[in-house]
């Protein structure tokens, strides 16, 4: 205004003529006095107006009545106590009540007028209308409330963080988030599940299994379980997913719904879980009246559709992503612990097979070892010369064992059943039945028994591996889990064709061994002679001895033959050694024997049968070489021809005396062919011709020089005894328990 | 909290005589008894204090899972006792610690004699037959309205607080007062309060209990203040003629008779 001015507007003049009633009437904000017990005593037009009730009204009521029930409790918690400790109030926020319901915002100043005493008198209030500035407070809190929030939000999150990294395993990691995820946005319950790992075998919906659970009830869990089953690559590729419990689920799903209901639940969230992209299983919390909220009540209508913040939904997707991280992290300790455990099992296998020396042993040895610790029943099926045979049936629990001897239609000799070890054995791959029904079990039986029996072996998983080694097919390994005991996984099923390798391995080779065993048995009995012959003027004794190592049979090889053709009397004597003293020796042996004997048809001198031996060794084919003395007794008058192919001398024994006999011997049979030599001389009555292979004077420790004199000393001790006791103290004396080779000795008397 | 709390507790009265620890209620903070405690005063020991978060306490000890319910407060006053080394305390709990009061009694019997609980509501909202006086849409809109007024307050009391030279007597008395509740702690301690469910610990109160009823109180009606009554084993019902919901700052002296009387008779 202009100071100057001399000109008053008389328009301005007259409103600044107002009386002060005016002014107070009319004010641009409310005026109210009350008494100190609140009773309204004076209110202006304004605040009536505003209020849009007439001014009886408003007189004598109690100002608090003209407020929202928040603003009522304010004015008894902070209005009235301020007025009475400060006298004064600004500022404060209180909504008024009009007439039709509606709420006026208002900025309320309070002074409390008091007498000199300092008694209250009177309460003067100026109310402004406060529409504007509210807008922009709510906006101005709502910022505020989700900063707070946010906070509360990242504390949950800096929680489950330091929580996941203390969980090691997948189920530890699985509670954790699940009692988390139920705190954190108030829920009544909280579920994870988790897919199965991915196993290669079969396909289709992904396996889903609950791994955690915080609050749900069994009923509840088993009719999720039933609803989850191929629906789970839905729910999982869609993100978080609100469900309210709803004639839509009821629906779709009326017995999910009924267990929902029942537990309480007004509607559920569900969020991912992953990591990398890779989804890993699924997040639930479950949503209704008397949720979680740290001890307090909730203001949320019980009867009202549930509710999540979308800052929750985003944090139940930041915590599922969590669970994913701390999952994978998890697997990957069980998956490296579990491999180590199973190294652990392989090798435990290795060295428990290794020590087995025949199919019997190896079997027993396997189901020991597979069960119970890699599953409840282990059936080994070998192929055997009769065909298919149950080698070994073996059940983790005492109690079901007899269930397993009934299972007679799994037992070789297979029936036309589609069961898992006759699949494995025909596709020569491994079988593995997850999850078997009802429907499965019995196809693969013929009657109600079997099928009795096979139900209550509770099997879940069954697994058939065949066993092959160097080519062959030798038999089938079956395992089964049963519902008492986790499905096999596949790093079980990996873990079990591991084992069948060295099973099979282990098993051709003892097969092979029994083989062995068995020919060398066939073959001794064949190749060795039997008895001497009883020959007249002669006492003969004769002992074979195998090596105590390997096969019962080796390169040894005696004879004792009358030259019955020539009417002399005289005995065809052989005493040889092939080299070696396995199956080839022992073969070896035998053709020797059989052409010597072909010889002895034409009564030869010995060294023409060392000659003929030479001449035809490289027609034979013999693989080995040989030595080998041959001799010609005549008991009438104790004539004796002997040839050598380098063969240890023979030893002559008589009354306190004993001497080799200075043979010279030809090379071995199969070296050089040089023309035998004959040594002829004549045995006293009474005296002892002992002929023997180098087992007897030769060892690993000593040479043969050593050997030959011990034998000497030996047979002068024993000079006196009969051939059949000579021959036995000899063996007594020169051999210990383990021989190294095979012996063969022979003691003839020319007796009277 | 009892160090940190050192510079917010009050003690008036002879050594010698009965101590009374009394315990502001929601909204406030010590200042609510400042019209009482000379009175109180003349024969007992008499003890105000800050909760932590309120007051002149440390905002900083306000620890949300403590005090996520009301135990954490009334373990905050059986501290408090033991460090002074009270016996035979009668504790005096306004409003919200009214409830803390009944709690604090549970934790430590040993130490209280007698408790007087002013304008008491163990449950805010109605629950089938109960009524605590609020719908749970009336508490939703007083969370609200605080929120509104912490904001408020907040935003125009900062100036204040800063110094104003023309009224440095406002500066004052306001920093002693609400403004110095940290808004986030207001609110906080606003949903522990509205939201908490104490019925269940009246039946284990062992001590001699006054209730002492307001007129016309709209945070803790008389249904509410009958329902403790009849809830506290043996205890006394007393109906004020003071309205509203501090009786000892709108009635102090009808108050402290009725105080008086009923320590008295409880000898």
């Amino acid at each position: 205004m202009d100071a100057g001015s001399t000109d008053p507007d008389p328009r301005l003049a007259a409103l600044l003529s107002d009386d002060p009633e005016e002014l107070f009437e009319n004010a641009p904000c409310g005026y109210l006095s009350a008494r100190p017990d609140g009773t309204v005593v004076k209110v202006n037009r304004t605040l009536c107006g505003w209020l849009d009730r007439p001014r009886e009204q408003v007189l004598g009521a109690r100002f608090d009545r003209l407020l929202s029930v928040g603003g009522r409790v304010l004015v008894q918690t902070h209005l009235v106590p301020l007025l009475r400790t400060q006298g004064e109030v600004r500022e404060m926020v209180l909504d008024l009540i009009r007439r039709d319901g509606s709420s006026l915002p208002c900025l309320v100043h309070a002074r409390e007028v008091r007498d000199p005493d300092g008694v209250p008198l009177l309460v003067r209030l100026t109310l402004f209308d406060a529409t504007a500035r509210r807008r922009y407070e709510r906006e101005l809190l709502a910022a505020q409330r989700a900063a707070e929030e946010s906070e509360v939000r990242s504390r949950t999150l800096q929680r489950v963080v330091g929580e996941l990294s203390a969980a090691v395993t997948p189920g530890d990691v699985a509670a954790v988030v699940a009692r988390r995820s139920r705190r954190a946005v108030g829920a009544r319950a909280a579920g994870l599940w988790l897919v199965d790992e991915p196993s290669g075998v079969g396909d289709g919906e992904p396996r889903v299994a609950l791994a955690a659970q915080d609050g749900l009830g069994d009923d509840l869990v088993r009719e999720l379980d039933r609803t989850t089953a191929g629906r789970v690559g839905a729910v999982l590729s869609s993100g978080v997913r609100s469900v309210p419990v709803g004639p839509q689920l009821a629906a779709a799903w009326p017995a999910l719904a009924a267990a929902l209901t029942a537990a309480g639940h007004t509607g559920l969230v569900v969020a991912p879980v992953a990591a990398d992209d890779r989804l890993l299983g699924a997040l639930a919390v479950f949503l209704g009246p008397g949720g979680s909220t740290g001890g307090l009540l909730s203001l949320v209508d019980p009867t009202g559709p549930p509710v999540l913040e979308e800052a929750d939904v985003d944090l139940l997707a930041t915590l599922g992503r969590q669970a994913g991280q701390a999952l994978e992290r998890a697997r990957l300790h069980e998956v490296t612990r579990q491999q180590a455990e199973r190294s652990g099992f392989l090798l435990d296998a290795a060295r428990l097979l290794a020590g087995a020396t025949g199919v019997a042993e190896t079997v027993e040895r396997l189901a020991e070892m597979v069960v119970p610790r890699l599953a409840d029943m282990c059936l080994v099926d070998l192929v055997t010369e009769q065909g298919m045979d149950r080698a070994v049936a073996r059940h983790g629990d005492p109690a079901r064992q007899h269930l397993v001897d009934e299972l007679r239609a799994w037992a070789p000799p297979y029936r036309e059943l589609p069961h898992p070890a006759r699949a494995a054995m025909e596709q020569g791959r491994t079988r593995w039945f997850r999850d078997v029904t009802d429907e499965w079990l019995a196809g693969v039986v013929r009657d109600p028994a079997e099928l009795a029996a096979v139900r209550a072996l509770e099997l879940s998983d069954v697994v058939s591996v065949p066993l092959q080694a160097e080519g062959r097919t030798l038999g089938v390994l079956t395992l089964s889990a049963d519902r008492r005991r986790r499905p096999f996984t596949a790093a079980d099923v990996e873990l079990a064709e591991q084992l069948a390798v060295q099973v099979a391995m282990v098993t051709s080779k003892a097969q092979r061994f029994d083989f062995e065993l068995q020919t060398s048995h066939t073959l001794q009995a064949t190749l060795l002679p039997p008895g001497p012959p009883a020959v007249p003027g002669l006492a003969i004794a004769v002992r074979y001895l195998a090596a105590t190592q390997g096969a019962d049979i080796g390169g040894d090889f005696y004879d004792v033959a009358p030259l019955s053709g020539d009417g002399t009397g005289q005995v065809a004597i052989a005493v040889g050694d092939v080299v070696g003293h396995d199956i080839t020796a022992a073969a070896t042996m035998g053709q020797l024997r059989s052409v010597y004997r072909a010889l002895l048809v034409e009564s030869p001198a010995p060294s023409v049968v060392v000659d003929r031996l030479q001449a035809s060794w490289p027609l034979l084919g013999l693989q080995r070489m040989a030595t080998a003395l041959f001799a010609v007794l005549s008991p009438a008058d104790g004539g004796l021809t002997v040839a050598s192919a380098g063969h240890p001398p023979p030893l002559v024994v008589g009354s306190g005396r004993a001497g080799f006999l200075p043979v010279r011997p030809s090379p071995m049979l199969g070296a050089a062919a040089v023309p035998a030599a004959t040594w002829r001389g004549v045995l006293t009555p009474g005296d002892t011709l002992v002929l023997y292979t180098d087992g007897l004077v030769e060892s690993r420790t000593s040479d043969i020089d050593e050997g030959l004199e011990r034998l000497r000393e030996a047979a002068v001790r024993w000079s006196g005894a009969p051939p059949d006791e000579l021959v036995d103290r000899l063996l007594t004396e020169l051999t210990g328990t383990h021989r190294a080779d095979d012996i063969a000795l022979l003691a003839l008397t020319c007796g009277p | 909290m009892v160090a940190s709390a050192r510079d917010v507790v009050r003690v008036t009265g002879a050594a010698t005589a009965r101590p009374m620890v009394l315990v502001h209620g929601f909204g406030c903070d010590q200042e609510m008894w400042r019209l009482v405690v000379p009175d109180l005063a003349t024969d007992h020991r008499v003890v105000t204090f800050d909760l932590v978060g309120f007051g002149r306490s440390d905002v900083r000890g306000y620890d949300r899972e403590r005090y996520g319910t009301l135990h954490g407060h009334a373990a905050d006053v059986v501290a408090l006792c033991r460090e002074l080394e009270l016996r035979d305390v009668v504790l005096v709990g306004h409003s919200v610690s009214a409830i803390i009061a009944v709690l604090a009694q549970q934790q430590a019997p040993e130490l209280f004699g007698a408790l007087v609980l002013i304008g008491p509501n163990p449950r805010y909202v109605d629950d089938g037959d109960y009524t605590g006086g609020f719908s749970r849409d009336d508490i939703a809109a007083l969370l609200d309205a605080l929120d509104s007024n912490q904001l408020a307050w907040s935003a125009a009391m900062g100036p204040a607080i800063m110094g104003n030279p023309d009224r440095p007597e406002l500066a004052e008395e306001l920093t002693a007062s609400f403004c110095r509740t940290d808004p986030g702690v207001a609110r906080h301690f606003a949903r522990v309060t509205f939201l908490s469910d104490n019925r269940a610990d009246l039946p284990g109160v062992t001590v001699p209990t006054l209730v002492l009823q307001c007129a016309d109180d709209v945070i803790a009606p008389e249904v509410v203040g009958r329902y403790v009554h009849r809830a506290v084993p043996g205890s006394t019902f007393v109906q004020l003629a003071a309205t509203g919901h501090c009786p000892h700052l709108s009635a102090p002296a009808e108050t402290v008779a009725a105080i008086r009387a009923f320590l008295e008779g409880a000898r």
